[in-house]
């Protein structure tokens, strides 16, 4: 088994699924407004290239959507990737009963339709954001805005451990430079002994 | 080239300069000189056998595999590492991602390792595609077909198995069509992808049937290294389904490693869930926290 430290370190990362850009709690059935309903479902399509603008999308799947899971665990959220470069990404966001008071003017007047996202169930109405050429950020302030999601605020002891995680770093990034500066005096010193020892060679050979 | 290069500066030196220009002579020499230098010093026969000794007596390890102390380990409730895992997990396939258990125990490098087949209260693989070679016709294919088995035969399994098609992914034999199975030396086809079935590691059975029957729901796992690593749930599994599994799982490994023998002891001493693509979480044995969300969250997609 993977070494005992090696996995507690490992572990650490779960740090950036508890905060970051995305950790927020979409309103569920008891904290809902007249102006934010519930959110039941997301599902967001995405093709498999970067180019025509794929990639934000991606990057809200890898970034976003774990910490989005993390804080609504009940929220259920599928990703599609297709091979579909024309197509543009896009995210179904699933509201009960009616549409969130911003989704409209979220989504625009450019209405596009994505034929991977599941069938939206009796009484959910689906609103349908259109990724294209947009970095995760902008998507996830999209996302904020059109269903009122709440952000959690990182907690105290998460804000020390990660500047403890981020000194480590730094702490590692200085540690690599001295040592290779180290190998790399050694190597040279090695190499300039072995160009003696041949020059000397010569000479007796001569 | 070498055998030139040790016989050459004693004997044919002479020869060598008086036949060739000196100019040619003065860039081969240095050559020779410290290809020889660098020969003697990594090729001292003594030099070497001294060396090897020494690592030897040093590889000598602990006898037991060392396990560190879990005192600054994390430890998790179910709930909570099933929390995480599916937020790692999001998005991906149903199908492909499952959680693991990886189970690490106290016990010797050398001796008998935990060897067995589980059959979960909630099965894992949602299909497996079983494979009986038994003579066609007889009792035993009659019985396996009815337990399940895709494919039963003797000829025409090996004729679709050469063609290249194998569309199973376990495979049992009866002692009775063993001698066919060898001569049509099928161990090049299936050996790699462990589908070729043996008496060693029982898939040389009398009572296909009831094989095949444990087969469809079962499991098999291993010890290596002192862990035992297999899958134990599905992602949509509820936390009550995937307890279940884990309690049957420790249940069993501990119920094997009372059976093996007096002298070996073996006992778990770190309970590891995972998933596919997710990090280990070490489980403290709760179910839940005051933290964790409804267990029907942690249900379903």
């Amino acid at each position: 088994m993977v070494n005992l430290f090696k996995r507690m370190r490992k572990l650490k990362t779960i740090l950036d699924i508890r905060t970051g850009t995305g950790a927020a709690i979409f309103p569920n059935p008891t904290s809902a407004t007249k102006e934010f309903p519930p959110v039941t479902r997301l599902h967001l399509t995405y093709a498999r290239k970067i180019y025509n603008g794929h990639q934000g999308a991606r990057h809200f799947w890898r970034n976003c959507l774990p910490r989005l899971k993390y804080h609504n665990p009940g929220v259920r959220m599928t990703v599609q990737q297709t091979d579909d470069q024309t197509a543009p990404p896009a995210l179904t966001i699933y509201f009960a009963e009616r549409l969130s008071s911003t989704a409209s003017a979220i989504v625009g007047t450019k209405k596009i339709t994505d034929k991977h996202a599941p069938a939206a169930e009796s009484g959910e109405k689906t609103a349908v954001v259109d990724l294209k050429d947009l970095n995760y950020k902008e998507i996830w302030s999209r996302v904020q805005a059109s269903t009122g999601a709440e952000e959690v605020p990182a907690s105290a002891e998460d804000e020390a451990e990660r500047k403890r995680l981020e000194a480590i770093t730094a702490k590692a990034g200085k540690d690599r430079e001295r040592i290779s500066t180290m190998r790399q005096a050694k190597k040279d010193q090695e190499r300039m002994l072995a160009e003696a020892r041949g020059e000397v060679e010569k000479m007796k050979e001569l | 080239m070498s055998s030139y290069g040790t016989v050459l500066p004693t004997a044919a030196r002479g020869i060598l300069s008086s036949c060739r220009p000196s100019l040619r002579e003065k860039s081969i020499a240095p050559a020779f000189s410290v290809f020889q230098q660098v020969r003697g010093a990594k090729s001292n026969p003594q030099a070497r056998g001294k060396g090897k000794k020494e690592t030897k007596t040093d590889k000598k390890g602990p006898r037991e595999f060392r396990q560190k102390s879990l005192k600054d380990m994390e430890q998790f409730a179910l709930c909570d590492a099933m929390r995480y895992l599916r937020a790692v997990e999001v998005g991906r396939e149903v199908t492909t991602s499952k959680y693991e258990v990886h189970i690490r125990l106290r016990t010797r490098r050398d001796g008998p390792v935990i060897r067995n087949m589980i059959r979960f209260p909630h099965a894992v693989q949602t299909e497996s595609r079983i494979c009986v070679i038994c003579p066609p016709g007889s009792k035993q294919a009659k019985d396996a077909l009815a337990a399940g088995a895709v494919l039963v035969g003797e000829d025409e399994v090996f004729e679709a198995v050469k063609a290249g098609k194998i569309e199973f992914d376990r495979c049992l034999a009866h002692p009775d069509s063993l001698p066919a199975l060898n001569k049509a030396a099928l161990g090049r086809i299936l050996g790699p992808r462990g589908l070729m079935p043996s008496v060693k590691t029982g898939t040389v059975v009398d009572d296909v049937a009831s094989r095949v029957e444990m087969l469809r729901g079962g499991t098999v796992y291993r010890e290596r290294d002192a862990v035992i690593r297999l899958p134990i749930g599905q992602l949509g599994f509820s936390p009550e389904q995937l307890r279940d599994n884990l309690r049957t799982t420790i249940d069993q490994i501990k119920k094997d490693a009372s059976g093996l023998n007096d002298r070996v002891n073996k006992e778990i001493y770190e309970v590891v869930l995972s998933s596919t693509h997710g990090p280990g979480f070490s489980l403290n044995g709760e179910f839940k926290t005051d933290n964790s969300p409804e267990t029907s969250a942690l249900t379903g997609l």
